[in-house]
């Protein structure tokens, strides 16, 4: 793809007319020089302050691999409504932990009202946390919480996009541009094997047929999940159809994602969880460890008592004569 | 596609599958105002770990039931073969009615 982009020319043209004030005496200088940067050896070329000669106007040159930093080179164009769509969904499946997927069949827009309207309540019902995670101030999750209709195919890309195309090993190569919509990125999910089972694209991708809505979750937070399924498993809402979900960048069936409502007090309850258990498994250990010598420890003690008898009514016997 | 005729719909599908497509689409076919017109629309959901394969049967008003495999026919199949009975429906109620 070429490099040939138009950049800003009033920046170039005011930079132009400054140095030709600055320096009057250069007017002399010739007056066909282009812009040029100083750096040969880069490919890429931005608009960085050049020595460049002070020039005639009219004659005002770009080099011809000119890169405006405000607009790299990408491998769609940038100003389409798809393309948005898919930054908008890139940045969507980079920020969302838990996202549940439905598919609606249909539903009118007083439906959707409705149904957005009483997400609303139930989420408002649910307690705020007591304190963040790691003991910080807590956040109100609940007005982050959307549900959105997604454009499967434009979804689809997002998807591979981050999945497949890994951004710091892109911006080692010498040239390659590393936001979603550029070339690289392109050609990384050209290559990308995005029939292996193994992968979360794999597993997430059948789900994305047909009208499909994502209810998306800034943070893990059961509390909430829970308040929304019980919301979709009532009967009025039979048009909405849980599918299935993202949590943590893994598929979940709605099993799995009732199951992930169901843990009480999120992830830091499941650690709390994890140490009691632990904690308690410890204590086991010990008891069982301490049982064996103790049970040894009174096998011989016993053993020794009972030998201690068996001595001293000797002793006794024997001394009771010499007394 | 017809949907004058269809009184019930039953759907077993395992949404992590791609045959399963065409049944889901079948579902998303339906019109906005079904359930209020007296059709009834049963979904359930198979686990992610279930093979079995996808089951959609179709009951028209006049009793017959049709059991259409999505994987097979695709949805611009299912959709045939719905309209098919449904046309003939039509047909004989507007012999009625006229």
């Amino acid at each position: 793809m070429s490099a040939r982009l138009n950049c800003s020319s009033a920046r170039c043209v005011g930079r132009a007319i400054k140095t030709q004030t600055a320096s009057p005496l250069s007017r002399a200088a010739p007056a066909a020089v282009t812009l040029s940067q100083t750096s040969i050896s880069s490919t890429r070329h931005y608009a960085v302050a050049s020595q460049a000669l002070p020039t005639a106007l009219g004659k005002l040159q770009l080099p011809q691999d000119y890169v405006s930093p405000t607009k790299p080179p990408t491998a769609r164009r940038p100003e389409t409504r798809k393309s948005q769509m898919i930054r908008a969904y890139t940045a969507l499946l980079r920020s969302t932990p838990l996202m549940l997927l439905f598919q609606h069949n249909n539903l009118t827009a007083v439906e959707w009202a409705a149904v957005r309207r009483e997400l609303r309540r139930a989420l408002r019902e649910v307690p705020a946390p007591i304190a963040g995670p790691d003991g910080s101030a807590p956040v109100d999750i609940t007005e982050s919480i959307h549900f959105q209709v997604l454009r499967t195919r434009m979804f689809d890309v997002a998807f591979k996009v981050v999945e497949f195309f890994d951004a710091e090993e892109a911006a080692k190569l010498s040239n390659g541009y590393t936001h979603d919509l550029s070339q690289t990125a392109y050609e990384a999910i050209q290559a990308a094997d995005t029939t292996n089972p193994n992968t979360a694209y794999a597993q997430i991708s059948p789900l994305l047929e047909g009208p499909v809505a994502a209810l998306t979750f800034p943070t893990v937070s059961p509390a909430h999940l829970a308040a929304a399924l019980k919301l979709a498993a009532q009967s009025g809402l039979q048009k909405l159809l849980l599918v299935g979900g993202r949590v943590e960048g893994k598929a979940f069936d709605y099993q799995g994602v009732r199951w992930v409502g169901g843990i009480e007090g999120g992830l830091d309850g499941l650690r709390s969880q994890l140490v009691y258990m632990l904690q308690s498994a410890g204590l086991g250990i010990t008891t069982a460890l301490e049982g064996h010598s103790k049970g040894l420890w009174l096998a011989l003690e016993s053993r020794r008592s009972q030998l201690d008898e068996e001595q001293n009514p000797k002793k006794e016997e024997g001394e009771a004569p010499s007394s | 596609m017809i949907t004058r005729f269809i009184t019930e719909v039953n759907t077993k599908f395992n949404p992590f599958s791609t045959a399963a497509r065409s049944t889901r689409l079948f579902l998303s076919s339906l019109p906005a105002n079904a359930r209020n017109q007296g059709m009834k629309i049963d979904t359930k959901l198979l686990p992610r770990t279930s093979a079995d394969p996808a089951m959609l049967q179709v009951k028209f008003k006049d009793g017959k039931e049709m059991n259409l495999d999505g994987a097979k026919l695709g949805i611009k199949g299912i959709i045939e073969e719905v309209d098919r009975h449904s046309r003939f429906l039509q047909k004989q109620a507007d012999l009625n009615d006229g």
